[in-house]
């Protein structure tokens, strides 16, 4: 009779009916407090609303670049690459050090070499750090998995886990004895300042559309499309799906399953490192720290759009930057709380829709 | 011909890496510090520096080797593994030695980029001559160090004579085993409730003759002892992977502040009713937590109250509830406890109720694991849906462990408040969750003896190497991944039979019918 009680109880608290009804209730409170900001307080004017979804994009681009790399890695081995954020904060003090560099060494064939490489050849110069910031990025996600998971990859899941997370306090620690704990301000050049861009006028006032915004948008854009061309019609992306699908068999068709998941922690790498790079130039500040919150944004934002799953990684990041940024501002509430938003979301998503916005992509043994 | 080839090329290519890691270390200035360490001087000299790459270079043969034992049994192949992983590693030191030559004659100081890399520290790394120099002694010591670890594993390792002391060494401790003494203890049997009796005496003994400083890190251990066990039942025993536990540690830590701080709420309860109800709220939030996403998936529900976690500590610090929990100020003037009318105020008095409250947890924690709730436990644990196919109402259970788990934090957290007097956002950053998941991990998962080993490896060591400050967070993340590369299972794993240990003893297979069953 107790067992069956207690039974019952249990039942009926996760039944279907009793999350809907929860949701049904989260909803109306939402639209109520949107309504409310929107049409009653009209605290923001449509200059405002556009300014922060202009910066949610920019900085959801950053995100789903990096939850790229989470859903590679999570639909490849099933483990969640807790030091993905730090491989992204590794790449962008990479940028900020060829900017450093080029700032001080003269360029070699510019109209006028008295301003030093990094102003006389911006565009050029902006290439070289996105690249290097790229390259050192992929070689640490590489290192990291081969010293780090690879040794681990029969073990129970738990333990890459917990290996994980020990690299990421590793590479976290190591920055910080390497570049020591200030932060350092990002050196853009004068072509690419921060603060500088288009005004555009929206509801009567301007809003300002930085250069180093749109840049972070295109460039995102365009290494997504890229990604995507690669994993849908390359060779070596027909395989990573394969790997992912299943691993045996996909050896037994001739495919160097360790490569595969090397290369896989390399793209990953070059994505973050994009990303980490054009946090610096649009930020302006980095420290060890910087790779923490947007890698655990970018789970966030892998897991909403469903793992495994890239175009839902990427709808994820777009969808988690805009929300987080807009939301305080929707609800008005404080700013500082857009932290809280962004996890809020994560634990709604994954209560309500667990496979995420696009469904997830991963092979059923492992589910 | 060819095998061997391959296998000193991937010799070489693992000397590459091990070269990265050197130079790593030699930019933090890591070797240098452990070199003062074992040399006990306040500066390197150049020979002193000299060993140190030499140890390095023999520390990659050994590895290298080790890696490769069955490719290489004999002398010649072994050397040559050894050699091709210091010429490896001898490379990546070149660079190294090219790229600090080029600091030091740009003149700028390295400080600011690299904050360890000091002039002494540059000219230490070059020899204090020409970088070609310091190249070829750096490629001399690495490769002396790596012939020198395949001397040591053909000469001492896998030599005759080592394997004749060890088996020396088993037959002496047999006999000591049979000595009359030891049996005459084993037949006695008051001799264990004595020592358990005497082991607790010196335990209440300790905190008298430590000194304050001991107290306090002890104190702290035995704080994440107690965290520790909470956390052993909700990843150890039910197998949910939680990372927001700091949460339940918080919310046992405010709910002590608010209810006997005087200032925000005035309410000014004395310490064991506010401990109460801090175990109340904290097992309350762990329920509440645990209802909507029991059903998720391992590293989803990691995720997600990790997640929460970090809900927790941004709300405790966000300005929207200063009033209530004084936001990055934190509370203040937490009550200490009394009894009787006595006042523990003294931090040997608090260490005495530490020590209680971790017997008692360690009493609970154990009476619970070897229960009918902790088999259930375990069976959920090993497979979820067949245990709840032999009758175990799964969700109770799990719930039951978060709640459970939950409550070990909140006491914690009340008593960590209340030595301290405060409690503020600093103290419920995520690290404190990873270090409680670690030293479960680290101790064994689901052994209580574990959970306690793993305390003290986990709080204690790292005051022990206090010379090592800055790095100590660096060296915490390698010994992770160092633990879960070569021993996953634990410093001192759960004594459960595994199943695949009862496959392997039994010493009939299960597909095949055994012959003492009639078919």
């Amino acid at each position: 009779m107790e067992q069956s009680k207690k039974r019952n109880l249990a039942d009926l608290n996760l039944s279907k009916s009793l999350r809907s009804l929860f949701g049904i209730v989260v909803l109306a409170l939402l639209l109520w407090r949107f309504y409310n900001v929107l049409f009653i307080e009209q605290t923001y004017g449509p200059d405002t609303w556009a300014r922060f979804a202009i910066t949610g994009l920019i900085i959801g681009g950053m995100y789903a670049l990096i939850a790229i790399g989470y859903t590679l890695v999570y639909g490849i081995l099933f483990m969640i690459n807790f030091a993905h954020g730090e491989v992204m904060m590794l790449g962008s003090f990479a940028g900020y050090f060829v900017f450093e560099l080029l700032a001080i060494i003269p360029a070699p064939f510019a109209a006028n070499p008295e301003k030093g490489f990094l102003n006389a050849l911006p565009i050029l110069s902006i290439i070289i750090a996105f690249l290097v910031g790229m390259f050192v990025s992929a070689l640490s996600g590489y290192l990291l998995e081969r010293v780090a998971y690879r040794p681990l990859r029969t073990a129970p899941r738990l333990v890459p886990l917990i290996s994980a997370i020990g690299a990421s306090i590793f590479l976290q620690n190591a920055a910080m004895l390497l570049f020591g704990p200030q932060r350092r301000p990002y050196l853009n050049p004068d072509w690419l300042s921060r603060g500088t861009g288009w005004d555009v006028l929206i509801g009567g006032r301007s809003v300002l559309i930085t250069y180093t915004g749109v840049l972070s948008i295109v460039l995102s854009a365009l290494l997504m499309i890229g990604l995507y061309l690669l994993v849908q019609y390359t060779k070596l992306g027909r395989s990573m799906r394969a790997v992912a699908e299943d691993k045996q068999a996909a050896a037994l068709m001739g495919i160097d399953v360790n490569a595969v998941i090397s290369r896989t922690f390399i793209i990953s790498g070059i994505l973050a490192g994009a990303a980490g790079v054009m946090w610096g130039i649009h930020n302006g500040m980095i420290n060890h720290y910087i790779g923490f919150l947007p890698g655990m944004k970018a789970f966030t934002a892998a897991v909403m759009g469903g793992i495994g799953n890239i175009p839902g990684a990427m709808l994820g990041g777009m969808t988690l930057g805009i929300l987080e940024s807009l939301g305080p501002a929707m609800l008005g509430i404080d700013f500082q709380l857009k932290d809280v938003i962004a996890f809020t979301i994560l634990i709604l998503v994954l209560v309500f829709r667990p496979s995420g916005l696009l469904g997830e992509r991963l092979s059923e043994e492992k589910v | 011909m060819f095998t061997h080839l391959s296998v000193y090329k991937r010799s070489f290519s693992f000397g590459l890496v091990a070269g990265c890691v050197l130079v790593f270390l030699s930019l933090i200035g890591f070797i240098a510090i452990i070199g003062q360490i074992v040399f006990g001087a306040r500066f390197l000299t150049m020979p002193q520096y000299a060993i140190m790459i030499a140890i390095c270079g023999f520390l990659a043969g050994l590895i290298a080797i080790s890696r490769r034992q069955d490719e290489a049994g004999d002398w010649k192949p072994v050397l040559a593994i050894g050699a091709f992983t210091g010429l490896g590693t001898g490379i990546l030191m070149i660079l190294f030695s090219l790229a600090m030559d080029f600091i030091r004659t740009g003149g700028a100081d390295p400080r600011t980029y690299l904050v360890k890399l000091s002039p002494q520290l540059l000219e230490l790394y070059l020899f204090d001559a020409h970088w070609l120099i310091a190249a070829g002694l750096y490629l001399a010591a690495l490769i002396a160090g790596g012939l020198l670890a395949g001397v040591f594993i053909k000469a001492v390792i896998q030599a005759d004579w080592r394997k004749n002391l060890m088996e020396r060494g088993k037959q002496q401790v047999n006999q000591l085993k049979t000595l009359p003494v030891v049996l005459k203890l084993q037949a006695n049997k008051h001799a264990n409730p004595i020592m358990i009796v005497v082991a607790l005496v010196l335990l209440f003994l300790m905190p008298y003759v430590w000194g304050s400083y001991w107290n306090y890190v002890m104190g702290t251990v035995g704080i994440y002892i107690l965290l520790g066990l909470g956390m052993n039942i909700i990843v150890g025993l039910s197998g949910q992977l939680v990372l927001g536990y700091v949460a339940f540690f918080a919310i046992g830590a405010y709910t002590m502040g608010l209810m006997t701080s005087p200032v925000p709420l005035g309410i000014s309860l004395g310490f064991w009713p506010a401990l109460v109800a801090s175990v109340i709220t904290a097992a309350l939030t762990g329920i509440l937590l645990g209802l909507p996403i029991l059903n998720l998936r391992g590293d989803y529900l990691a995720i997600v109250t990790l997640g929460f976690g970090e809900i927790i500590r941004i709300l405790i610090k966000s300005d929207s509830l200063t009033s209530l929990t004084g936001g990055p100020k934190g509370l203040r003037n937490i009550a200490k406890p009394t009894l009787f009318g006595m006042n523990f105020s003294s931090d040997v008095n608090f260490m005495h109720l530490i020590l209680v409250g971790v017997l008692v947890g360690i009493f609970i924690a154990y009476r619970l694991q070897n229960s009918r709730t902790g088999r259930a436990w375990l069976s959920i644990q090993g497979d979820q849906i067949v245990s709840r196919a032999t009758g175990v109402n799964s969700y109770f259970y799990k719930i039951l462990a978060l709640a459970l788990g939950a409550a070990f934090a909140g006491v914690g957290g009340a008593i960590f408040a209340s030595r301290n007097q405060f409690t503020g956002p600093e103290d419920h950053i995520l690290m404190v969750s990873i270090n409680v998941l670690c030293l479960v991990i680290v101790g064994g998962m689901g052994s209580l003896p574990g959970v306690v080993l793993g305390s003290f490896v986990l709080k204690g060591i790292p005051e022990l190497l206090r010379d090592l400050t800055d790095y100590r967070l660096l060296v915490f993340g390698i010994l992770l991944v160092v633990m879960m590369i070569a021993r996953p299972e634990g410093l001192w794993p759960s004594g459960r039979p595994r199943i695949a240990e009862i496959l392997q003893n039994r010493k009939i297979p299960l597909d095949e019918p055994s012959e003492e069953v009639p078919a």
